[in-house]
């Protein structure tokens, strides 16, 4: 037989992510198993259309009504359920903004979770920034889908700044500050509440040859939950800075990337290590604190990286792009887990941090579900491959479980033929007891027993 | 190492484990070879090399006995109208090729509405007609301007303009306000064209290829000289979907009416990640098929019909440049190499095996 050499994925714990992209389709992969496995696209929300290409989208992670805004290319925000992609409310912009056109696409959207829980629920408000540098807050109701509707309180616009595309928009956690950068402007920060610039940086000066490398940030992040005053942005030429608001405008630290644009910037809940993915599909994670690189994700990743998402709990990073994979990482040890092919380029994913594993499992023998997903045709022909491809993995592993079952078997008995019988039964127990487990457990096991 | 294993069995239980199990696994056939002696486990030279040498010849007449029965059965079947007994298809690196998930399936909705929103839609939708700018580096001489000037005789409406020194950037701005649909550099090293840029203009991807193998019209033998027909376009195995959209890239530099009086044909072959360029005229010609039979026939009959048996064979006459393109990176918008996000860059961690193909 030929030798193939087959990427390893060792699978996922459970996980739900969204992915959207530039034919503005919203797909849904869950990795349902209750141990390790291969992830699969569940659902698809909306219909393949070139126009409602996804720019930007935001998402409140809550268990009780979570929400999801997605803006589209056609200058549409739409605010769905993340748990069943119903369309809560559409909000064109006719109602907003009045100089849109096709340049002036919103890249920066975020829905507020903390002001809405204060607000009555069937309110929502919006930060929304475009590429022109008109940024916007608004309240809108959640009514039903049909009717358009707006803003319940004329919303509240400011120009972030005069030149210059706006490229990345962040607001911090506590939903205070927020920040805006991008070709030929400075980061700005702005105190949303009362809506007035706190801060803008400072380009670094000119390097020894006196070349003045122009503004260009592409991307931007929070380094810490509960300050806003540090976080760290990407520029056009593979430059990643750490600013820090109370020490300098000036980046505090700054260092390269490989040759091409970082694209994609994401902090860790550690705080200090970083996500860096740049425009040749390369990734890797940086200690910020002394600029050091910890480590590359590499795994045949080829296409420009267009977001990365820490998952909040588990040890997991997601990675996207123009190469249509939706790819998985350990954060510890920085193995690709599982690559999911989309079909498309992919614009942007989420991770929807409240998926419980119950809920599905009593969902899944009822039959609405597999409805739900029997419905989209390409579902049917994806997961027999899906399927064999996880079942040539449980091969895989069992042929190698035996196989250590085997060695151990031997090994046992050559141990315990001196020993007595009760304990040669003792051990068959604890072996069958350690089949069960995992490899690791099982070893442990033997050694305090043999 | 089968000896070596067999010594390390008493040391070690474990291996004496594993090796059960792989026996366990093991055909019947080699169950067979372990009874007979291996000659790798003899010591003695001249006695392995004998050994060899008669198994070698064992397998030599095994070989041929298997044909002979092989070409038996055939025989037979013809003999007796039967189906012929089902050919082996050789197992080569092309169907042995590794699981490709990204494979392009035909019915597959989201791909088409891809195809739709993508760049090349209005010319292969013919909405739009190809209009190509070629130039090339910098420095160009000998072989170059000799390639430039096949590749404007194989592409229609396409012009060449001298680089000059001018910035890539602002010969793509120049052409976007031009509206040409695409532009072609040639990039010449050591007076030999090794790169090939391919632009797609308003907002088109950029392909990087490597060019090689180039040979000119005049070093074909028997060579023709294509006309001014607009060409029929040929592109084999573009199978996933960044094959597909390179087939599409190329599909959009040539016009989608072709002329079929001209008879001209240009072929992109894919295979193994390497496209492989070639341009030839074909011409269908009545020949009268096997004059032995018509002879006994006349023998026979004495001239009896006149009217000999005719059937059309398609011959094919080379022409124009030939050349092989190996895509090096695939860059979302136009040519932006500091800027650019790639949606396909080869990496040399993608090659560690001889069986996978991207295209």
């Amino acid at each position: 037989m030929p030798r193939t050499t087959t990427l390893e994925c060792s699978g996922c714990p459970p996980l739900r992510a969204l992915t959207f992209d530039s034919l503005g389709l919203i797909k849904v992969v869950e990795a349902r198993d209750k141990q390790w496995a291969i992830p699969q696209v569940v659902e698809r929300w909306g219909e393949p259309e070139s126009s409602k290409c996804v720019m930007a989208v935001s998402m409140i992670d809550r268990n009780s009504q979570p929400l999801l805004a997605v803006a589209r290319k056609n200058n549409e925000i739409e605010v769905l359920s993340p748990v069943n992609g119903d369309i809560q409310t559409t909000i064109s912009d006719a109602s907003g903004l009045d100089d849109r056109s096709e340049e002036n696409n919103i890249v920066g959207l975020h829905l507020f979770g903390k002001q809405n829980s204060e607000l009555d629920s069937r309110y929502c408000t919006l930060l929304t920034c475009t590429t022109k540098g008109n940024a916007s807050i608004r309240s809108i109701e959640l009514a039903d889908p049909s009717t358009r509707s707006s803003c319940i309180d004329s919303p509240k616009t400011w120009n972030v700044c005069s030149s210059g595309n706006i490229l990345c928009c962040k607001v911090d956690r506590d939903e205070n500050f927020a920040l805006f950068g991008g070709k030929g402007v400075e980061i700005n920060i702005w105190d949303i509440n009362n809506l007035t610039k706190i801060w803008n940086s400072k380009p670094p000066p000119k390097n020894n040859l006196g070349i003045f490398t122009p503004t260009w940030f592409t991307s931007a992040a929070f380094l810490t939950k509960d300050d806003h005053r540090k976080f760290v942005a990407g520029t056009n030429s593979h430059q990643v800075r750490l600013y820090d608001i109370s020490a300098q405008r000036r980046p505090v630290l700054s260092f390269d990337f490989r040759e091409t644009p970082i694209k994609a910037l994401a902090e860790d809940i550690d705080g200090h290590s970083v996500y860096v993915g740049n425009g040749s599909g390369d990734m890797a994670s940086f200690d910020i604190r002394t600029g050091k690189m910890l480590g590359g994700f590499s795994g045949k990743c080829s296409g420009s990286i267009k977001s990365i998402v820490r998952h909040p709990e588990l040890p997991i990073v997601a990675s996207c792009g123009l190469d249509c994979y939706l790819r998985l990482w350990d954060t510890k040890t920085r193995q690709l887990l599982s690559a999911v092919f989309l079909k498309q380029h992919i614009m942007h994913v989420l991770f929807d941090s409240k998926f419980d594993l119950k809920g599905v499992d009593s969902s899944l023998p009822s039959k609405e579900k597999t409805q739900t997903e029997m419905i989209p045709s390409e579902e049917v022909e994806e997961l027999p491959l899906k399927r064999k491809k996880s079942s040539r993995n449980k091969e895989h592993t069992e042929d190698g479980s035996e196989r250590k079952k085997k060695s151990k078997h031997s090994k046992e008995r050559k141990k315990s033929e001196g020993k007595d019988e009760g304990e040669k039964i003792g051990s068959r127990d604890e072996r069958r007891k350690s089949k069960l487990k995992k490899k690791k457990s099982s070893s442990i096991s033997e050694l305090l027993f043999g | 190492m089968g000896g070596k294993r067999r010594k390390n069995d008493d040391d070690s239980d474990v291996e004496e484990s594993e090796t059960a199990f792989s026996k366990r696994k093991k055909t019947v056939a080699t169950e067979e070879k372990k009874d007979q002696l291996r000659p790798s486990m003899i010591k003695n030279k001249e006695k392995r090399s004998e050994v060899h040498a008669k198994l070698k010849h064992q397998k030599k007449l095994d070989k041929r006995a298997k044909a002979k029965a092989r070409d038996a059965a055939v025989k037979k079947a013809l003999e007796l109208g039967e189906e012929l007994p089902e050919k082996k298809v050789p197992r080569t690196i092309e169907n042995t090729r590794e699981f490709d998930e990204t494979v392009c399936k035909p019915d597959d909705e989201e791909l088409f509405a891809g195809n739709d929103a993508d760049e090349f839609s209005s010319i292969l939708n013919q909405q739009q007609t190809p209009k190509i700018l070629i130039t090339t580096c910098r420095f160009n001489s000998s072989r170059g301007p000799a390639f430039i000037s096949e590749l404007l005789s194989v592409i229609p409406n396409a012009h060449y303009y001298r680089r000059g020194t001018y910035d890539l950037k602002k010969i793509v701005e120049y052409a976007k306000n031009k509206d040409f649909t695409s532009i072609i550099v040639v990039h010449t090293n050591r007076r030999e064209p090794d790169a090939l840029l391919i632009i797609g203009v308003p907002n088109g991807p950029t392909a990087h290829f490597k060019l090689s193998k180039l040979v000119l019209r005049k070093d074909i033998k028997n060579h023709g000289t294509p006309t001014s027909h607009k060409p029929e376009l040929v592109l084999n195995n573009f199978t996933t979907r960044l094959g597909s959209r390179i087939g599409r890239l190329i599909q959009s530099i040539f016009p989608q009416d072709p002329e079929f009086k001209g008879r001209r044909v240009v072929t992109f072959h894919n295979q193994r990640d390497f496209i492989f360029f070639r341009h030839h005229r074909y011409i269908f010609e009545k020949k009268e098929v096997k004059k032995a039979e018509s002879k006994g026939k006349k023998d026979k009959d004495g001239k009896s019909d006149n009217v000999p048996e005719q059937k059309v064979i398609a011959r094919l006459q080379e022409c124009g440049p030939r050349f092989t393109l190996k895509l090096i990176s695939l860059q979302n918008g136009t040519f932006d190499t500091k800027g650019g996000e790639y949606e396909w860059v080869h990496k040399a961690e993608m090659d560690t095996s001889r069986r996978r193909f991207f295209l």
